[in-house]
């Protein structure tokens, strides 16, 4: 019976029930935000202009203060998104509050370098186990066997043998 | 003639240079003595060792006796003392600045090299030994001249200076800078040991697995302080910074966050060498990287070239460490090139479907993860180097991808445990993974039933349910069998670890996705209410010293206790302080802070709550992480050593 439940048709039930519920979870409605969350949000992405690297959500300084205002302002107004008025103060500081590099010109290589590192590294790690593979065609001894034997006849819960 | 307090700077000094002195000897002595074999010049080096340690004690000492007879004939003590700071953070104050953080360092450092000079005293003559115990005093050596020239603490002041501004007002209000600083750079200095015996390993050729098994608990424990002392920081900034966040990836954070990454690959990959005898490039190079990243995290954090809240003044330390940074990585990188035949490892790694195939995988992760960290962390600097503007890389970019590092990380959380070594079959991964998948989907419904939302916090739970499960089971099996024994060793103390990780990672994930907040403008008397909870103003309170003076707006919460969340203008600094004050239960906190300006006169205040789910769950992770960290430390059920570790699993059907 329990074999029965491991088999694999009871694994392709178990991913199609977690992907139902995923998508049930991921689509229903949060429930509304306030306006401060919103206020929130948009002003973790702005750095705050005099202050050492710390966002305006962050900041006590009198000049995020200054741009925390203008957002609940621009909030309040409902006329914008949280994009819009993200880029409307950009603008204003000429782009060097954003948190968020650009992804155009050297801003976008902080976004291509950890993608190709990435790349890079799972490619490094598929040709060393394609030469692990390759080097490792010899037939097991029965020292190779017995050995294994043993080990297969061991605690199973030995850390070492996990 | 010098009074009792101005002899500070010059007994400090002294004490450096005799440090300095018996360090230069002291990594002299191992050197010669051990290529030379020569016994007699190898018994002088724990004698060096104790020397240099009494003598950084005492400068150290002498710091801190400067500092509570507020001896203002020192610069230092011109920076950061003052004659109304409170005892316990003027004790502290030593360390709140660049001067006195490298004199700790220098503290600790003489430290783990005086223990390992007499844990390893029988062993003196083995020639590992001796050129760790060389590693170990040159970088002494780096932090002695370090703290006699560009980060010297007993400089003299401007005379007639009677009084200071006191160290920063956010280092003097929270009992964590007593211990957040000192943990975590014991965590930080801690992994010198592991590189001083793997340079030795290099030297000596003995790159097999003795020097993994000699440090092997020195930098798992030096892991945990580090672990420890993140988690201190983290709790710190969310008690203390008032913008109800644990972590902000500022600059000074990543300088601790990326030689952990580093550091946890480490323990991980090392397990497939001590095991196989595998990865031996791939172990010595993180160890080197961690090494080296603390001294360039220093180097970005201390120099004055990034900045960051955390980071101290500018300063001419920057080329020092550089320099330095450079001689490790250097040498390092020419001793593994030197070896590089007797660091071929013998065996292969079967299937990537294995224990070490997944090792290896997290080690991938958390290697990227180590590099994008870095990256952000100095992209203002190449941009700027680039094309002279300067740019901002802030908490967004690293969420970002973060969130999917740590999704990656936690799935194999999930897998990992489970796995044999060697080579694992999908019946024997269906019958281990099956309960642990179901912890996952009940986590998922729970979740559901909750009222959570949201794809990456709902997968968070499902993967921390489903990695929770796999952890347990292990920890099941193992208890089962052996009774509380079971608890301890490595592969289940680390699973204790790995449960702490999980409880952090769905806190984050619940914390950064449903936290609420809300301005409210209370008027005393009148009941406001917000996410179900209620806030009455019930009046103010006044506290004034010569430091600073608090007003506190006193706030009842759901007609129950009441908080005082607080307003500080420290006179040094002109600056409003923000305090908040943390209604924490199981399930959320309740975060207030009040905003300025704040009138005892007047009847009414604005205020901001922040309700924030399940943010007390990342410090019980946190304690279970050090707790685990403990179990791992003591030994667990081993198998024979007279066991190969190479041999091949051959197919059986």
């Amino acid at each position: 019976m329990m074999k029965k439940l491991k088999s694999w048709p009871v694994w392709m039930l178990m991913g199609l029930l977690v992907v139902a519920l995923l998508t049930v979870g991921t689509t229903r409605d949060s429930g509304p935000l306030t306006q401060s969350d919103r206020i929130d949000a948009i002003t973790k992405r702005i750095a705050c202009p005099t202050c050492d690297g710390e966002s305006v959500f962050v900041s006590r300084a009198t000049a995020a203060e200054s741009i925390r205002n203008q957002v609940a302002r621009d909030v309040a107004a409902g006329t914008m998104s949280d994009n819009q008025i993200i880029g409307s103060i950009a603008d204003t500081f000429q782009g060097k509050i954003l948190l968020v590099p650009r992804a155009t010109g050297v801003d976008s290589l902080v976004w291509i370098l950890p993608i190709a590192v990435l790349v890079c590294a799972v490619a490094g790690l598929f040709v060393a186990f394609r030469r692990w593979k390759r080097n490792n065609s010899g037939d097991a001894t029965a020292e190779d066997i017995a050995l294994v034997k043993r080990l297969l006849g061991e605690d199973p819960t030995d850390e070492e043998n996990v | 003639m010098l009074s009792v307090s101005g002899l500070a700077g010059p007994l400090g000094r002294a004490a450096l240079l005799v440090g300095l002195i018996g360090a230069f000897f002291g990594m002299f002595a191992a050197a010669v003595g051990t290529r030379q074999q020569d016994e007699k010049v190898l018994k002088l080096v724990p004698r060096f060792a104790t020397l240099s340690c009494v003598a950084a004690f005492l400068a150290f000492v002498a710091m801190e006796w400067a500092m509570i007879t507020r001896d203002f004939s020192l610069a230092y003590i011109q920076k950061v003392g003052s004659r109304s700071t409170p005892a316990l953070y003027n004790f502290t104050a030593v360390w709140s600045a660049l001067e006195g953080s490298i004199l700790l360092w220098l503290l600790v450092l003489t430290c783990l090299t005086l223990a390992i000079a007499y844990k390893y005293r029988a062993r003196i003559n083995d020639p590992m030994v001796g050129w760790a115990m060389a590693t170990m005093f040159f970088v002494g050596i780096f932090f002695f001249i370090l703290t006699l020239g560009p980060a010297n603490p007993f400089g003299a002041g401007a005379p007639g200076v009677f009084d200071g501004p006191g160290p920063n007002p956010l280092l003097q209000n929270h009992i964590l800078v007593v211990f957040h600083p000192p943990i975590l750079y014991l965590g930080y200095v801690g992994m010198t040991v592991p590189f001083a015996f793997a340079i030795g390993a290099l030297i000596t050729g003995r790159v097999g697995e003795g020097w993994l098994i000699e440090t092997r608990r020195w930098a798992l424990f030096s892991w945990g302080l580090l672990t420890f002392g993140i988690i201190l920081g983290s709790w710190w900034s969310y008690e203390v910074l008032g913008w109800s966040g644990v972590w902000a990836w500022d600059p000074v954070e990543n300088a601790s966050f990326i030689p952990w990454l580093t550091a946890t690959a480490y323990i991980h990959s090392v397990l497939v060498q001590e095991r196989r005898g595998m990865l031996r490039v791939w172990n010595l190079s993180l160890l080197v990287s961690t090494f080296s990243l603390t001294i360039l995290g220093t180097f970005l954090t201390r120099s004055g070239v990034l900045n960051s809240v955390h980071a101290f003044s500018d300063s001419n330390i920057g080329p020092y460490l550089l320099s330095f940074f450079a001689i490790i990585v250097v040498v390092s990188v020419v001793l593994i090139g030197w070896r590089g035949d007797k660091l071929h490892a013998p065996g292969t790694i079967d299937s990537p479907l294995s224990r070490e195939g997944a090792f290896l995988a997290n080690n991938v992760i958390f290697s990227v993860f180590a590099f994008v960290v870095l990256l952000g962390t100095v992209f203002p600097l190449v941009v700027e180097a680039i094309q002279n503007r300067q740019l901002v890389v802030g908490e967004p970019f690293f969420d970002k991808l973060a969130v999917p590092t740590g999704l990656t990380l936690l799935f194999l959380m999930c897998i990992a445990p489970v796995l044999p070594w060697r080579k694992a079959s999908s019946e024997l991964l269906s019958e281990r993974l099956f309960w642990p998948a179901w912890c996952g989907i009940a986590a998922l419904v729970f979740s559901l039933l909750v009222g959570a939302t949201g794809f990456a916090p709902l997968l968070t739970f499902t993967l921390g349910g489903f990695a929770g499960g796999a952890a347990l089971r292990q920890l099941v099996l193992a208890t089962r069998r052996q009774g509380l024994r079971g608890l301890v060793g490595r592969a289940n103390g680390g699973m204790v670890v790995h449960i702490g990780v999980i409880l952090i990672a769905v806190a984050l994930a619940a914390s950064n996705s449903y936290t609420r907040s809300q301005e409210l403008s209370l008027k005393q008397g009148v009941v406001a209410q917000f996410a179900g909870h209620t806030f009455e103003l019930t009046g103010f309170t006044e506290m004034s010293d010569a430091r600073r003076t608090s007003i506190s707006a006193v706030i009842r919460v759901d007609g129950g206790k009441s908080y005082a969340p607080a307003i500080s203008k420290f006179k040094s600094m002109g600056t409003n302080i923000g305090t908040p004050s943390v209604k924490s239960s199981l399930t959320k906190d309740i975060y207030l802070t009040v905003e300025p300006p704040l009138k005892m006169s007047s009847k009414s205040a604005k205020i901001k709550v922040f309700i924030k789910p399940m943010v007390m769950w990342l410090w019980i992770g946190g304690f279970l992480m050090g707790f685990g960290t403990l179990l791992s430390a003591f030994p667990g059920r081993r198998r024979r050593p007279t066991d190969p570790t190479s041999a091949r699993v051959p197919e059986y059907s």
